[in-house]
């Protein structure tokens, strides 16, 4: 599905501004080149993500973290004496737009650092223009492991559980409840996803993951809406009617809350246990409508993760858009502080320098320390997996998870290890 | 027999949405032999017009929301048949599905102005909110209102095509235009009219779906490639054609999801393809003269 839309810079307000503004007046001051360490001026970092269509709201979520990152950075005197400022574009969601993107931001606007897309198939595409250019990528959405595997590159990190740890993670949860005996076995398994290879991997990863961990399952049904389905009502009559014990559906955004919604009227949650990603969005979405007891697994849940950073940076994403930061959000946030950690610690902009005081380096940021690990720059970060409450939270006003059910599935028991992801890396 | 009931409330019910979106295409082609693409606007704007109305209240203003959806549409084509469309009555094929594209085009980033790039959703009226149970298997009630429109709809447009002044003119307007001109009637106008009236239809189709997916930008392409199938199935031009259509689709849908889950989406390609190699013109259309 491609739309066409406009190039449309945006540039961060607050601090920014008024650098910018001085720069103007002065005039001879314009982007620094990369490299440059002397005091004063500005440096630029790009975000070129998904700014329209159905995905548009986890890419609007991301620049809304990068761009209070930065504000904060600038807060603080910005980066090696120089201000930020962020240019952002929408991506589309296609590979061809995103890279036209990432070019004209390292080409015309000079940008010290990128941050990324939504889809993984952009995120590829901007990896390799990256590699080419010499610009540190920082991916904190799109978490293909294959960006970190086969195309790897040694400019490009990925802030973000990849596309092997998520559905590993929501079977281990699976796992306890099964061993606690909420849950059991065989499972009558039914996946709902959509047709496409996010899709496709996604439930793939997690049969796999079900066998690694030994959860005695049976599939009953399974369905594969295809991404541009105006109406799902017949995948889910034919779900339903396979009356499956357990349902992994690996939608996301407003396709899984129509999903929730068209399915509450049928009974199903009272019989089905579903595991999804249902994010702070769906569930500020779906409000008392959340499926009390579903299972979710998120990348970043601010009000799970119990890191006083990360909650103090919910009150100020709160403060500054009225709204709660989805998963998005923090993960967006953590990666320009891990970009600013290597540019402080290098002394310079230089991408070569940043990158490899990024690797393997032990960074504090609101979400704690994280390690970006040496072999394929991936953070060793959890996933964290929940169970949907069923009353309202007091802070939020809509149910968030069930207090004590939060789990973060450590980096050690769903990651990769660095054997197996060289043995990716060509 | 449980997932019978389901199979068949979830086959209607699709296609009862798809008829009426279908519906108010396949009445503008015929009268005016305009493929109109900014038909998907309509549809997404009937939706967007819904969350609007209804905020995160639900009650009362569910009906409200449906109409004003349906009436912002309308608007959205009338504004768009005086401005565009009536300039492009004699011009090619090409011409118009071009100046209609761009018309899509322009409404999706307008709305994205007015209505943002996130997701939106609303919920059904508390009274169709549950399900019902029909021999052993529990179907949600706003299904059954869905197919209920969908019957309504297609009863109106039938009346209004073979009882009415408006619906006898309209027939005589596309079989020859110059004799009802002469006869003095106002051949723009009746244009208008029933452009607004496709425009109402998929203002009134996207409405209706709002309780039922969540409303996005990009729904506009998707609804026009869907309905394309179903009228380019049932006969460019046959409201008939666009409920059978309608049903054809909803049918190989479900049957897709239910025995080859993994070809679904290619079935209803493959069901257009079957159509069209064996009646060009559509199950109830007629060959272009």
């Amino acid at each position: 599905m491609s739309h066409c839309q406009p190039v449309r810079p945006r540039h961060w307000a607050l601090a920014t501004l008024a650098a910018a503004a001085a720069c103007t007046l002065i005039a001879a001051c314009g982007n620094s080149s990369a490299g440059s360490a002397s005091s004063g001026g500005t440096v630029t970092v790009g975000e070129s993500t998904t700014l329209s269509g159905s995905i548009a709201e986890l890419g609007e979520s991301g620049l809304q973290g990068v761009e209070l990152a930065v504000a904060d950075l600038n807060s603080h005197g910005g980066l090696l004496g120089k201000k930020i400022k962020v240019v952002s574009a929408d991506d589309a969601a296609t590979p061809a737009t995103g890279a036209a993107n990432a070019k004209n931001m390292i080409l015309q606007d000079h940008v010290v650092a990128l941050f990324g897309p939504v889809s993984s198939a952009v995120a590829a595409a901007e990896e390799q223009l990256a590699g080419q250019y010499k610009v540190p990528i920082f991916f904190h959405t799109s978490n293909d492991i294959s960006l970190m595997g086969a195309n790897f590159n040694p400019y490009a990190f990925q802030v973000v559980p990849n596309t092997d740890m998520e559905p590993r993670a929501a079977a281990l949860y699976l796992d306890s409840e099964v061993k606690a005996g909420k849950i059991k076995t065989p499972l009558a398994l039914g996946t709902f996803a959509p047709n496409y290879s996010f899709g496709q991997d996604s439930v793939a990863g997690f049969i796999q993951a079900l066998k690694y961990y030994n959860v005695p399952f049976k599939i009953v049904s399974q369905q594969w809406p295809s991404l541009e389905a105006t109406n799902i009502s017949p995948n889910l009559s034919a779900l339903i009617a396979a009356k499956p014990s357990v349902v992994y559906n690996a939608q996301f955004g407003g396709d899984l809350v129509t999903f929730v919604k068209q399915a509450t009227p049928f009974g199903f949650f009272k019989k089905t246990t579903m595991l999804s990603m249902l994010n702070t969005a769906e569930l500020a979405a779906l409000g008392s409508q959340a499926p009390a007891g579903s299972i979710a697994y998120d990348r970043a849940p601010w009000f799970a993760m119990n890191e006083p950073g990360v909650t103090a940076f919910a009150s100020e994403y709160h403060a500054t858009y009225h709204q709660w930061p989805d998963t998005w959000a923090v993960l967006a946030y953590t990666s320009v502080q891990v970009w600013a950690y290597g540019v402080k610690h290098a002394g310079t902009f230089d991408a070569g320098k940043v990158s490899a005081a990024i690797a393997g380096a032990a960074i504090p940021t609101i979400r704690g320390t994280i390690t970006i690990r040496a072999c394929d720059h991936q953070a060793e970060i959890p996933e964290y997996v929940g169970t949907v409450a069923s009353s309202p939270s007091s802070q939020t006003g809509f149910p968030l998870w069930t207090p004590g059910s939060a789990f973060a599935a450590p980096f050690s028991k769903i990651g990769l290890s660095c054997a197996q992801m060289k043995a990716m890396q060509k | 027999m449980h997932s019978l009931v389901l199979d068949i409330a979830g086959t209607l019910s699709a296609a009862a949405n798809l008829f009426v979106v279908a519906a108010g295409l396949t009445l503008v082609f015929g009268a005016m032999r305009i493929i109109n693409m900014a038909h998907g606007s309509f549809y997404m704007y009937g939706a967007f017009a819904v969350t609007t109305v209804l905020g995160v209240g639900a009650g009362w203003r569910f009906w409200l929301a449906l109409l004003a959806g349906a009436v912002v549409a309308a608007v959205a084509g009338l504004t768009v048949e005086v401005t565009v469309i009536r300039r492009l009555y004699d011009a090619e094929h090409l011409t118009q599905l071009l100046a209609t594209y761009a018309v899509l085009l322009i409404f999706a980033d307008i709305g994205q102005r007015i209505w943002g790039t996130g997701y939106r959703t609303v919920n059904p009226p508390p009274v169709l909110a549950s399900g019902i149970s029909i021999a052993g298997g529990q179907v949600p009630r706003y299904q059954l209102f869905v197919i209920g429109v969908g019957a309504a709809v297609g009863l109106a447009l039938w009346l209004m095509l073979a009882r009415t002044r408006f619906g006898w003119l309209l027939r005589a307007a596309v079989q020859d235009p110059e004799s009802v001109a002469t006869g003095g009637t106002n051949l723009a106008w009746l244009r208008t009219g029933v452009f607004v009236i496709g425009a109402f239809l998929a203002g009134l189709g996207g409405a209706l779906i709002a309780p039922m997916q969540s409303i996005a930008p990009g729904m506009d392409v998707s609804i026009i490639v869907s309905v394309f199938i179903v009228v380019t199935i049932g006969g460019l031009g046959s409201v008939a054609g666009a409920a059978l259509g309608a049903l054809l689709i909803g049918l190989a849908q479900t049957l897709g999801a239910e025995f080859f889950a993994s070809w679904a989406a290619s079935l209803i390609y493959l069901t257009m393809i079957v159509v069209l190699a064996i009646r060009p013109w559509g199950l109830l259309g007629v060959p272009e003269r």
